[in-house]
């Protein structure tokens, strides 16, 4: 039986510093030292008297303890005495600014601080409500289904969606079964590979419609949108996907009527839930409405925002509800910040209404969802609120065997997709074409 | 140390625009390495699930509650000495701590000191007791409670330090202070003092009686039949606790009672000496957590 040579605890840090991948200049430094005694007495470890009668009962410490009371205490000593108090020694300072060891500085501190507080959304901000919550945040109304603009795309054979299918499932077949030497590829192997096979498809139609190649992937950009709803001060911020900018901005999608028509509409609340419930609040911000791009940026139009779910355990990753909340709140928020460097940052209802769309996946459900910012007055509840449709649930296939499905020695299912629907992909094409068809 | 981490995740919020600089070395993503165990948990922020355990002995000392689970670190009924305390605890399926709230009337920061409600998002099954407990959210915040025998999911709640003259007409699952309940209800999760946090009446499917009002405090049976005397001001939920049916369970098999972690007992025969066989005694005198001034004793 061999016997591992017991590694001290350097070597062992230094070792897993080298399995992560840091292997130039390591610089091991002491953990926490090892915790020898009783726990610490916290709320979560005492089961004593609650705090108020705490205190009383510590003001009854017995008089030799208490150090104001004795003048003679065993310092000068440098050993405890019987009968002497034991010192109180101020906490030692090291003299220096250590970073490593410096506490930083208190929020209250620091220069951005201020006393309103403000939540923020970021990508990993899971709403409880999901799209009602999102919805009451953006000033939204819901309309379900595709908008009309992009059902005439998918309804019109003249772009020639129906040629795609096999190409469509060898892209399946790539990112699903082929791109890998094991058996099956992970989920966040699989699916960007899905989705740049995907915009490569949509890309090929640019040779009959040549504006389409005015456009633009971005990844790994910030937005920064600010916004007020009913005394709230909200924000949107950080990392959210992968943007699709094109030179021209999609045309208004709904019509004059439809944005009138949505003053009646009510705004859902759900009591006792208040809407910033899962945001993130904090007291040191900056107001900020940035869209990402500089000013000079040829492709400055948002076009599709696409989210990724390629997370490989299940917790990880967002659920449908979840995430149609994350890209309706993204989708608003580059509405916003592209509306705001548009036209000012004056609350007003928008003459030329912007639109974004935005898709979201997991490499096998589909969601998508067309946003339209008509205002940025999103103080009041009342008045002409934005519109989005979303179409959720959308699967590209049912399953993807890697291995046959075998039961007493019969073949169930075998390998290759099962349950394709080329609608999915149809519509993946058609908010591409958007805009520009 | 933590605050650090912190301070360059915000400062990294509030360079999205500004103009290219020499940065300093960037470390790569994550908590910085030296940050071990719950705290890098902590700072690990955006999308981060929580270890399925840990080997942190600090792992109770977080102080700021949290929704999400936490690792525990196991103590196979060893002190800090490393000696065994406690015989018969070891091995088990792994757990994770759900920080639960035992104290219902906690009020929001912020929030004024008035009843409120709550909504129950989800009840589930807890490993660290035999309850289930319930996830409600009320405001801005969301927490871990023990359920009442009959909670859903969609239930609403109340919350109340109210009392009247009259009595209320309490749902389950509400919490009211023990003055504003009519006498003979069943109620669960019981504390001992005002604010104090509920300690008494937890395990599933148990309830106490509230006996009797006497000026200024309150009578309750426990499960043991034993009677307790607190102050009417005492928070308790009304109804049983959940998870009724624990009790009629029939573990099956010795391999059911490792998966709890329990340890077998020594097979050695002991000769059973005065402390074996039912035992028929008079109820101990009532428990008063009340400092009544002498000259009143409590009955």
């Amino acid at each position: 039986m061999a016997v591992a040579m017991a590694a001290g605890p350097v070597a062992l840090r230094r070792a897993g510093a080298a399995a992560r991948g840091l292997t130039r200049g390591i610089l091991t430094r002491a953990g926490r030292p090892r915790h020898r005694g009783p726990l610490p007495r916290t709320p979560w470890t005492t089961r004593g008297p609650p705090p108020e009668v705490l205190a009383r009962v510590v003001e009854r410490r017995p008089v030799r303890k208490q150090v104001e009371l004795d003048t003679i205490t065993c310092a000068g000593r440098l050993h405890h005495i019987p009968g002497l108090a034991w010192p109180r020694f101020p906490p030692w300072d090291r003299g220096w600014h250590d970073p490593w060891h410096s506490p930083g500085p208190r929020y209250e501190e620091m220069p951005l601080y201020k006393e309103r507080g403000c939540y923020i959304c970021h990508q990993g901000v899971r709403m409880l409500e999901g799209v009602r919550q999102a919805q009451w945040l953006t000033k939204t109304k819901l309309v379900e289904g595709l908008p009309l603009s992009v059902q005439s795309i998918l309804d019109n054979p003249a772009h020639g969606l129906q040629e795609h299918e096999e190409r469509v499932k060898d892209a399946i077949s790539h990112a699903r079964f082929w791109d890998t030497r094991e058996v099956a590829p992970k989920r966040e192997r699989f699916c960007p590979v899905l989705f740049e096979d995907l915009i490569h498809l949509c890309r090929l139609m640019s040779r009959k419609y040549p504006a389409l190649s005015k456009r633009m992937l971005a990844r790994n950009y910030r937005i920064a949108a600010t916004w007020e709803r009913e005394s709230v001060l909200l924000q949107v911020r950080g990392l959210n996907g992968i943007l699709m900018n094109s030179m021209a901005p999609i045309p208004p999608v709904a019509s004059k009527e439809e944005i009138l028509a949505t003053k009646e509409h009510v705004l859902e609340t759900f009591h006792p839930i208040l809407p910033t419930i899962d945001l993130q609040e904090v007291n040191v911000y900056k107001e900020l409405n940035d869209t990402g791009f500089r000013d000079g940026y040829p492709y400055s139009h948002p076009h599709t925002l696409f989210f990724l779910e390629s997370a490989i355990i299940c917790p990880d990753r967002f659920r449908p509800e979840q995430l149609r909340a994350k890209m309706l709140m993204f989708a608003f928020g580059n509405a916003l910040a592209k509306a705001k460097a548009l036209y000012g940052n004056d609350p007003k209802v928008l003459e030329q209404p912007i639109v974004v769309q935005s898709i979201g996946t997991d490499g096998q459900l589909f969601q998508f969802m067309v946003f339209q910012l008509n205002t940025t007055d999103l103080v009041s509840n009342d008045g002409i609120k934005n519109l989005v449709w979303i179409d959720s649930d959308q699967k590209l296939y049912e399953t993807a065997q890697c291995v046959p499905k075998i039961k007493k020695r019969v073949v169930v299912k075998p390998v290759g997709i099962h349950g394709f629907q080329p609608d999915t992909f149809k519509k993946f094409l058609a908010l591409y074409l958007h805009g520009t068809v | 140390m933590a605050a650090l981490g912190l301070c360059r995740a915000f400062g990294a919020l509030l360079l999205s625009a500004a103009p290219r600089r020499a940065r300093p070395p960037v470390l790569p993503p994550g908590p910085p390495p030296w940050l071990s165990g719950p705290v890098a948990a902590a700072c690990r922020g955006l999308g981060g699930s929580a270890p399925r355990c840990t080997t942190d002995p600090l792992w109770k000392c977080r102080v700021k509650y949290t929704v999400r689970p936490i690792g525990m670190k196991k103590t196979g009924g060893r002190d800090h000495t490393g000696r065994i305390r406690v015989r018969g605890i070891g091995g088990g399926h792994k757990r994770r701590y759900r920080m639960i709230d035992f104290q219902r009337l906690r009020y929001e920061e912020g929030a004024p000191p008035e009843p409120f409600t709550e909504k129950v998002i989800k009840v589930r099954y807890d490993p660290c007791r035999s309850a289930d407990i319930a996830l409600v959210a009320g405001g801005n915040r969301k927490r871990w409670i023990v359920a009442t025998e009959n909670m859903q999911p969609g239930d609403i709640i109340k919350n109340s330090s109210h009392i009247g003259r009259m009595a209320v007409s309490a749902n389950e699952g509400d919490a009211y202070p023990l003055g504003a309940l009519p006498v003979g209800t069943l109620i669960c999760n019981l504390e001992s003092h005002p604010g104090k946090g509920a300690q008494y009446i937890r395990a599933a499917g148990t309830c106490g009686v509230l006996l009797r009002k006497v000026n200024g405090t309150a009578i309750v049976q426990l499960p043991s039949k034993r009677h307790m005397q607190v102050l009417e001001t005492c928070v308790a939920t009304v109804g049983r606790v959940s998870n009724v049916d624990h009790n009629k369970r029939v573990i099956g098999k010795a391999g059911r009672n490792r998966w709890l972690g329990k340890r077998p007992h020594t097979g050695l025969w002991h000769r059973k000496g005065g402390w074996a066989g039912r035992k028929i005694k008079p109820l101990p005198p009532m428990k008063s957590y009340v400092n009544l001034p002498r000259v009143r004793a409590a009955e």
